[in-house]
């Protein structure tokens, strides 16, 4: 799945957050997205996945520029191939770890009699394979963060869009959480976007990195 | 997660707003065939007089046997007559005592003199018994006076008109309130899932897969809801089936079970469904933004 920016521009009134941005992710890319507050992190995967309009150019994902989709089935399909975690988790809170899963993957069309051994399987990937059975309130803050990544992962995404996912969680639930995610980039191909204030991570990991702050007129 | 588990979770989360929702439609499906019974029974005491047309044509005093026998020819030439019964004043005055024996006091000062004698007339077609109550009410020198079933129908059909009316107005205005609550509930409750629908729509969730759960849920009350209130009801009418029918005897108020109460099942049961379902559909159809 290639992602593509071309003079995109998004205004909230008076607020300017973006200026004629382009920028272009490709398959299996591990993308670092930095920014200030308000420098746009949030807002750039919230075009992507259409919750929002650019206010001039187009947001393409495999060519198709979703922000003109008049058909919201197609909206639909494509969310469905991607993975989103988010720094407040968004799980259903009154069904447990493996039914939101399960719900996800409903979503997604998955085989019914394949949702078990999924689940399972994904689980075991993100290392919760003894607290699935729980509800949001009854886990940790980083085995939340899992199980929100387990639950994006669950559906075989083509991309994972991860909104601050360590802004919730200790330096060493952080670390878990980003070896995961390299994890899954490398064994998978998955693209990973993930929003972070956290330059460490940055720093460390040799991976793609928009800073948004310094965009401005410049193509990445 | 398969819509049905999904829609039983939902419910099992607002337990007292789903009751709400029941109890809504089992009082209007209760009220709905507990008049449906009634009305049928009042259809049977209107075929019951319908098919039973009398007139009584009561005769002045002191008419001789020729000017009598001459009436009862002048009856027997209509057509369509069923049964022409002669009512001396003698037997007019043993009916009397017949009906007022336990009434010792009224007996006593009546003789058969006082009682006029008179003509019981019924036939097959009412009609006809139009016909002989105009023609005998110019007869003033040989008739006292007329009484005509007519009446007592019209009555009877006046009544059961004002019953049936009140009945359907009231089925109307029960069938509005389960739709309105239903509505009304079914927003509430997206309200209260709204983060559900959020996310469910993040991930990818058409808005007919985010409103599939809240239209079988409507559609769950409906049911529910019709089937018990038609069940409660007949086994209500159908357990003091004897004692309602003694009552209006000969007339049988509550027939035994037949095919018009299956019939009566599958279209409350049809109804109940309908009514929910289009509730649901519109109230999440309004509700569900996302």
């Amino acid at each position: 799945m290639e992602i593509i920016f071309d003079k995109v521009t998004k205004n909230y009134g008076p607020i300017n957050v973006f200026k004629d941005l382009n920028l272009k992710i490709s398959q299996g890319d591990f993308v670092f997205v930095t920014g200030a507050s308000g420098a746009g992190k949030s807002t750039l995967i919230k075009l992507i996945l259409n919750q929002i309009k650019p206010s001039s150019g187009d947001v393409l994902i495999d060519d198709k520029a979703v922000n003109h989709l008049k058909n919201k089935n197609e909206i639909d399909k494509i969310r469905r191939k991607i993975g989103v975690v988010f720094q407040d988790f968004q799980l259903i809170n009154d069904l447990t770890i493996e039914e939101n899963i399960a719900l996800a993957l409903d979503i997604a069309n998955y085989p019914a009699a394949k949702i078990p051994p999924r689940i399972n399987e994904v689980v075991k990937l993100v290392k919760l394979q003894h607290r699935h059975f729980l509800f949001p309130s009854q886990l940790s803050g980083g085995e939340l963060q899992r199980a929100c990544l387990a639950r994006a992962l669950s559906i075989e995404p083509e991309i994972i869009l991860a909104d601050e996912p360590t802004g919730n969680l200790d330096p060493a639930n952080s670390w878990n959480l980003i070896k995961i995610f390299q994890e899954i980039n490398e064994k998978f191909n998955t693209t990973i976007l993930m929003t972070t204030h956290n330059m460490d991570f940055v720093d460390s990991l040799n991976k793609k990195v928009i800073k948004l702050d310094q965009l401005e007129h410049e193509n990445i | 997660m398969k819509i049905f588990k999904l829609t039983l979770h939902h419910i099992r989360r607002s337990p007292f707003q789903s009751l709400v929702a029941f109890i809504t439609i089992f009082t209007a499906f209760f009220i709905l065939n507990s008049f449906l019974l009634v009305n049928r029974g009042l259809s049977a005491v209107l075929g019951y007089f319908e098919t039973k047309p009398e007139i009584t044509i009561f005769l002045k005093d002191g008419l001789d046997q020729a000017t009598v026998e001459s009436v009862q020819k002048q009856l027997a030439s209509y057509p369509d007559i069923k049964e022409i019964r002669y009512i001396s004043k003698e037997n007019a005055l043993n009916i009397y005592k017949e009906t007022n024996k336990d009434n010792p006091l009224l007996t006593e000062l009546v003789t058969a003199s006082v009682l006029p004698a008179s003509f019981e007339v019924s036939a097959n077609n009412p009609k006809v018994l139009e016909v002989i109550a105009q023609d005998f009410s110019s007869k003033n020198q040989i008739v006292d006076e007329i009484i005509y079933q007519k009446d007592v129908i019209q009555s009877l059909l006046n009544w059961t008109l004002i019953i049936r009316r009140s009945g359907l107005a009231l089925i109307i205005i029960s069938s509005l309130i389960s739709f309105v609550m239903i509505f009304t509930l079914i927003g509430m409750k997206i309200n209260n899932r709204k983060e559900e629908i959020k996310i469910s729509r993040l991930l990818g969730a058409s808005k007919f897969y985010v409103k599939r759960p809240f239209i079988l849920e409507a559609v769950i009350y409906g049911f529910l809801g019709s089937l018990t209130a038609f069940l409660s009801s007949f086994l209500l009418m159908y357990n003091f089936r004897q004692m309602i029918n003694t009552f209006f005897q000969p007339i049988i108020f509550v027939p035994k079970l037949g095919y018009y109460e299956l019939f009566l099942f599958l279209a409350e049961l049809f109804a109940g469904v309908v009514i929910s379902f289009l509730a649901g559909w519109l109230g999440a159809r309004r509700y569900i933004k996302w």
